[in-house]
């Protein structure tokens, strides 16, 4: 069992006075602040927390803790532990000022009472609420392990470091992330901890620098206010320290006999020669850890789009009881043509999810009526708020004042919207309040009355309109939420899809700042509602609805539009803000059915490339010297990056593919790339976060 | 460095629906479009005026007003040379978070002396009938908070909305004569980008 403690302390945790003569001699060989806990990706209930502390390895009589304390805990001056100004140097503990820690402290308070709503997201603490005594030093993101526990360490970055624990009995701790850098400083003092001869004891490296520039500016500023302020946080030092790592991976490596050595050098580097026909290998004149980027996608696919489906199209898929069949080729004809309009007001439904497939006329007419009733009760509930109610609940007001702004400036020169006392203004304001009672915490945020008014527009319904715009919004709550964890994500899947797709684009973009593809913001958080006009916009809906032909289609189709500006922004040498203007212009410039093309066939130019194997390690496969073979293992025991099969959810596709092959050169490589614990890259660039489990190849042919 | 053509950076923050992008059309483009959109993500535009003799190019960058987006406006902050704290005069909660504003700009554009940062404060919607906030109210907080130059303006009718933009130009360039002043040498300042256009670099 590992000595995983949920530390249960004493309101002194790390009792200084203990310091002094008696046992257990510790000492802090390593001290670094403000690394970070999400608590929201690690458990539901804390959503938005971000837990700042005290990470330390301390040497106890021998053995090496690696502890992680929350600031609460930290930032008691008895509590401090002092490790001196270089934290790769040993002091002993000592019960000395904290200086630093305690400047940070102050920073953060000040700013939160000097104003909320600057603080709302970032440095909330949270007490443990659920622990025997509700000691109020306990803090349930505590977290004290002895290296030797330690089974596997995940380092990966993506803007910045984040580590994660895995020990011995499977259990894996809370990611915990260097927003203030350090991660580098210690992973050094770690790897002198560790016992080299642990065979068991790998560092997996999933460096990612593609994005380390991107969300440098949105994150830090976002969640973190006091990174701000250490702007110069040194990506390029953790990266270059990164360096260290892999040599000490192949240190461990060494101390210990694996399964690679069995497999000759020749064996493996003609493996490779074979399977990755024209690979471009890039070696360093140090023997050292390239990165292989260039990929050549093959040619893309000339695509044909189809009629939009009329009325009689649709009602083909419907049997005499109304559920509509063979669903799937109805769907790819969706997808192929869009809708005539008159089909959309029955199509939309099915599509975004009102109405089961399967659903007969008479089933759908008990929904629909159970729908209505409970549409018209939450309805009530917001109508039924007296003044004096409102009054005391910000809240509601907040959102209420908002929603009267915003309708009058939705779509107004639509003519279903436009002029005074226009009746869809009215249901717009209904569905949108009715739609806070529904999700109070959400409640309405900007750019929701854009996602409603086409909707509405088509269903020329209120109780119909609200709950396709539920489903939509199913979909897309994650952009709004408070921390827009969508929004995040959905930039850092579109930087690495772009950056498969056209790495000089990319790298021009990271040159001029804009790597973190701000500037598409506003296509991702209302899904091009701004950009096309309104037309478009429904069929761009209607056929992202279909879920064809991968999933998050609509990252391609921001692909396809940019690989229509590329040329103009290099060319021109836009820089970050004319990026930003530029794109911003396209609106209402931009062609659908030009668009789509271009999406649909940069989709199959992936699928169609057979083998998509993540390449990380520069490999000369024609030389047999030992250090070939080291970076043979870096290359096949890689670790999964997410990479554009996950995105797009072709990771299916790929292993059909690999399987129909029936090469036995590429099944040998699917299985060198599939072996288990042995997970060790030193990607820089390529990989955002570590998958589940096994080792397994990625995209690119 | 040539202050002839420098390029200034001014910045509309207040709360959604005050009328920042009408205010940056207005004085841009010189229109008005009750019905515009409301901002989602950021957005600027550029106009060359002269002042004082002095040729600037003023870009001015709009921003969502909704609190949500705090995260993907504030990165816009930095380097900024002005800050238009605005506010609906037919709307006193807009004016009661003026303060959060001003507290917002200083904290993520980095602002090393807030007492001397060029702020401007425009009351908006002028052309309103029903008032909730009056002259007297914002001309106190102004210069309660540190003697700010205060505006009325109407988008809707382009009252004041030139010289509101000017005075931020002035109090801009005000800053600067100051700061040449004390360091009379050949400084640089970082935050100027000459440029003479947008599409050469």
């Amino acid at each position: 069992m590992p000595k995983c403690k949920q530390q249960q302390r004493s309101p002194t945790p790390f009792p200084a006075r203990r310091a002094a003569p008696g046992p257990p001699r510790m000492r802090v060989l390593y001290e670094h602040e403000g690394v970070f806990i999400h608590s929201s990706s690690e458990d539901s209930e804390d959503q938005g927390l971000l837990v700042s502390g005290f990470l330390r390895i301390i040497d106890k009589d021998g053995e090496a803790i690696v502890d992680y304390k929350p600031l609460e805990d930290a930032v008691d001056p008895t509590n401090m532990l002092c490790a001196g100004k270089d934290s790769s140097s040993v002091v002993e503990w000592t019960q000395c000022p904290p200086e630093k820690p305690h400047r940070t402290v102050d920073q953060q308070q000040s700013c939160e009472t000097e104003w909320d709503m600057v603080n709302t997201i970032s440095f909330r603490r949270k007490p443990y609420t659920n622990g025997e005594g509700g000691q109020k030093n306990t803090n349930k993101w505590a977290f004290s392990i002895s290296a030797v526990d330690l089974k596997s360490i995940t380092v990966s970055a993506e803007g910045w470091t984040h580590v994660t624990f895995h020990l011995k009995d499977d259990t894996a701790l809370p990611t915990i992330h260097f927003h203030q850098g350090g991660s580098e400083g210690f992973m050094e003092c770690l790897r002198k901890c560790v016992c080299p001869s642990d065979e068991s004891l790998f560092f997996v490296s999933a460096f990612n620098k593609a994005l380390s520039q991107s969300f440098e500016n949105l994150l830090d500023d976002t969640n973190y206010g006091l990174v701000q302020k250490l702007k110069k946080d040194p990506y390029t030092t953790t990266l270059g320290g990164f360096s260290k790592v892999t040599n000490y991976i192949y240190d461990a490596f060494r101390g210990s006999d694996l399964e690679y050595r069995q497999r000759p050098p020749e064996e493996m580097a003609d493996l490779l020669g074979e399977v990755i026909p024209g690979l471009e290998i890039n070696q360093q004149e140090e023997p050292g850890f390239e990165v292989i980027t260039r990929v050549d996608l093959g040619p893309r696919p000339v695509v044909r789009r189809r009629e939009p489906l009329t009325v009689e199209g649709w009602l083909k898929y419907q049997d005499p009881e109304g559920r509509m069949r063979n669903v799937p080729d109805l769907k790819k004809n969706i997808f192929k043509g869009g809708l005539c309009h008159a089909a959309r007001k029955e199509a939309w439904k099915f599509l975004l999810g009102f109405f089961p497939w399967e659903s007969t006329y008479e089933e759908r007419k008990v929904l629909q009526k159970r729908k209505t009733d409970e549409y018209f009760r939450m309805k009530l509930q917001w109508r039924s708020v007296s003044e004096e109610q409102e009054r005391r609940n910000s809240k509601l007001r907040d959102y209420k004042s908002l929603i009267e702004k915003d309708v009058n400036r939705t779509d107004r020169n639509n003519k279903y919207y436009e002029g005074l006392d226009n009746p869809g203004l009215i249901l717009l304001h209904d569905i949108l309040m009715t739609y806070c009672m529904y999700d109070f915490d959400l409640g309405y945020v900007q750019g929701m009355s854009d996602l409603l008014s086409p909707i509405l527009f088509v269903m020329e319904s209120e109780v119909d309109a609200f709950w396709c715009f539920v489903s939509f919004m199913d979909q897309l709550h994650d952009n709004f939420e408070e921390q827009m964890q969508g929004m995040k994500t959905q930039l850092i899947q579109l930087s690495t899809l772009l950056r498969l797709l056209d790495l000089a684009f990319w790298n021009y973009l990271e040159s001029q700042d804009s790597g973190y593809l701000y500037f598409c913001f506003r296509w991702l958080l209302i899904r091009f509602k701004r950009e096309l006009h309104f037309p478009d916009v429904l069929r761009l809906w209607e056929v992202m609805w279909t879920g064809l032909p991968c999933q998050n289609f609509h990252l391609l189709v921001c692909c396809a539009i940019l690989d229509s500006e590329k040329q103009k922004i290099m060319d021109r040498h836009y820089g970050f803000n004319e990026i930003l203007k530029h794109i911003n212009e396209l609106s209402m410039k931009l062609d659908i059915e030009e668009i789509l093309h271009k999406s649909e066939s940069i989709c199959l130019q992936i699928k169609n490339c057979k083998v998509r194997v993540c390449l990380q390690a520069g490999v000369d496969v024609h030389s047999s010297s030992p250090s070939v073979t080291r970076q043979l293992l870096f290359l096949c025991a890689q670790d999964i990056p997410p990479s554009v099969g996950e995105i797009l959810g072709l990771t299916a596709a790929y292993d059909t593919q690999t399987a129909e092959c029936g090469k036995p050169d590429s099944s040998h490589l699917t299985r060198a790339l599939h072996r288990p614990e042995q997970a060790v890259s030193n990607g820089h660039r390529h990989l955002t976060e570590t998958p589940r489990g096994v080792c397994t190849a990625a995209f690119i042919s | 460095m040539a202050s002839k053509s420098s390029l200034l950076k001014v910045i509309l923050l207040g709360d959604g629906g005050v009328g920042k992008s009408s205010l940056m059309n207005r004085y841009v483009t010189n229109k008005f479009d009750t019905h515009l959109f409301h901002t989602i993500g950021v957005e600027f535009l550029n106009k060359d005026v002269e002042v004082d003799g002095h040729m600037v190019t003023l870009q001015i960058w709009d921003t969502a007003g909704q609190e949500r987006f705090r995260s993907l406006r504030t990165p816009f902050y930095r380097g900024s040379d002005c800050c238009l704290l605005t506010f609906s005069v037919d709307d006193s909660q807009s004016f009661l978070n003026l303060g959060n504003w001003r507290k917002e700009f200083i904290y993520y554009a980095d602002v090393k002396e807030p007492e001397t940062f060029p702020f401007v404060v425009l009351g908006n919607k002028l052309d309103v009938t029903e008032r909730q906030v009056s002259t007297e109210e914002a001309q106190q907080w102004c210069q309660e908070n540190g003697n700010y130059s205060y505006y009325e303006t109407s988008a809707k009718d382009a009252t004041n909305v030139a010289s509101a933009f000017e005075e931020a130009v002035r109090r801009v360039l005000a800053m600067e004569d100051r700061a040449e002043h004390l360091i009379p040498t050949d400084t640089v300042n970082l935050h100027r980008k000459p440029r003479s256009n947008t599409t050469c670099c």
